[in-house]
């Protein structure tokens, strides 16, 4: 299971998973917006 | 003058174990970590301080049914956007940092500490400046003062990043850290991934939705 307070490798994987995460609710969001 | 050294445990019986300097090894009474149990704790305590803040922002917002921003006020989202890809790119320069400590490789280190401190150091600025341009101030409204707090407490985290950056920058231009120690980035390199997640939150929250 990932633990990002674990070591940085895993801090940075659960960066990169939160990076994509909000970029798709982000574009959800407009998306429904503009529809 | 006899009393006090044997007050403060410096009697000549102490003599035979004059190699130890420091104080003694603390007792360890969980199974985890110290240094991890630090973080941990460090960690859930600045989450809950950051959704202090992100509950009133919602309070605001939704239960308050206010307009966000305030009418008449405008969030510059593009710089921000690009000051979001500038703190982004410096995880990536801590993650290779960290691989270059982990690899033995001097270079990567050095210069990957040193541009992440750069990256963190121009979105510091770039904040800053973005602060005397937006044309609002926190007294204005409660829009501006929960911009100003988020924005603001964020900005501190990334202040303290710095600092942390800097040392262990400095350090690695002196020859510290190996592929079996490197705790000392280690620990800051968890930290800043952890800023520009709580920045990715705000971002998208404050100035995004």
């Amino acid at each position: 299971m990932l633990n990002p307070l674990r070591s940085e490798r895993e801090a940075f994987r659960f960066l990169l998973y939160v990076a994509v995460a909000f970029g798709l609710l982000v574009a959800v969001v407009l998306l429904a917006r503009a529809l | 003058m006899e009393s006090a050294s044997v007050a403060l445990g410096g009697g000549p019986h102490t003599d035979e174990h004059h190699e130890h300097h420091g104080p003694p090894t603390a007792n360890q009474s969980s199974r985890v970590d110290p240094q991890f149990l630090g973080m941990l704790l460090f960690i859930i305590s600045e989450v809950m301080l950051f959704g202090a803040f992100f509950t009133a922002y919602f309070f605001i917002r939704v239960a308050g049914d206010n307009a966000w921003p305030a009418e008449g006020t405008e969030l510059p989202k593009i710089i921000a956007g690009i000051n979001t890809a500038v703190l982004i790119s410096s995880s990536f320069t801590m993650h290779w940092a960290l691989e270059g400590a982990r690899n033995e490789n001097r270079r990567a280190l050095r210069v990957g500490m040193l541009t992440t401190f750069l990256l963190g150091l121009t979105f510091l600025c770039v904040q800053i400046n973005e602060y005397v341009h937006i044309g609002f101030a926190p007294s204005d409204n409660a829009q501006g003062s929960i911009f100003y707090g988020l924005t603001g407490l964020h900005g501190a985290h990334v202040f303290v990043g710095l600092t942390l950056l800097a040392m262990g920058t400095i350090r690695a231009y002196r020859g510290h850290f190996s592929a079996k120690d490197h705790q000392g980035i280690e620990i800051p390199g968890i930290y800043w991934h952890f800023v520009d997640v709580m920045w990715i939150v705000v971002y998208a929250t404050v100035y995004i939705l």
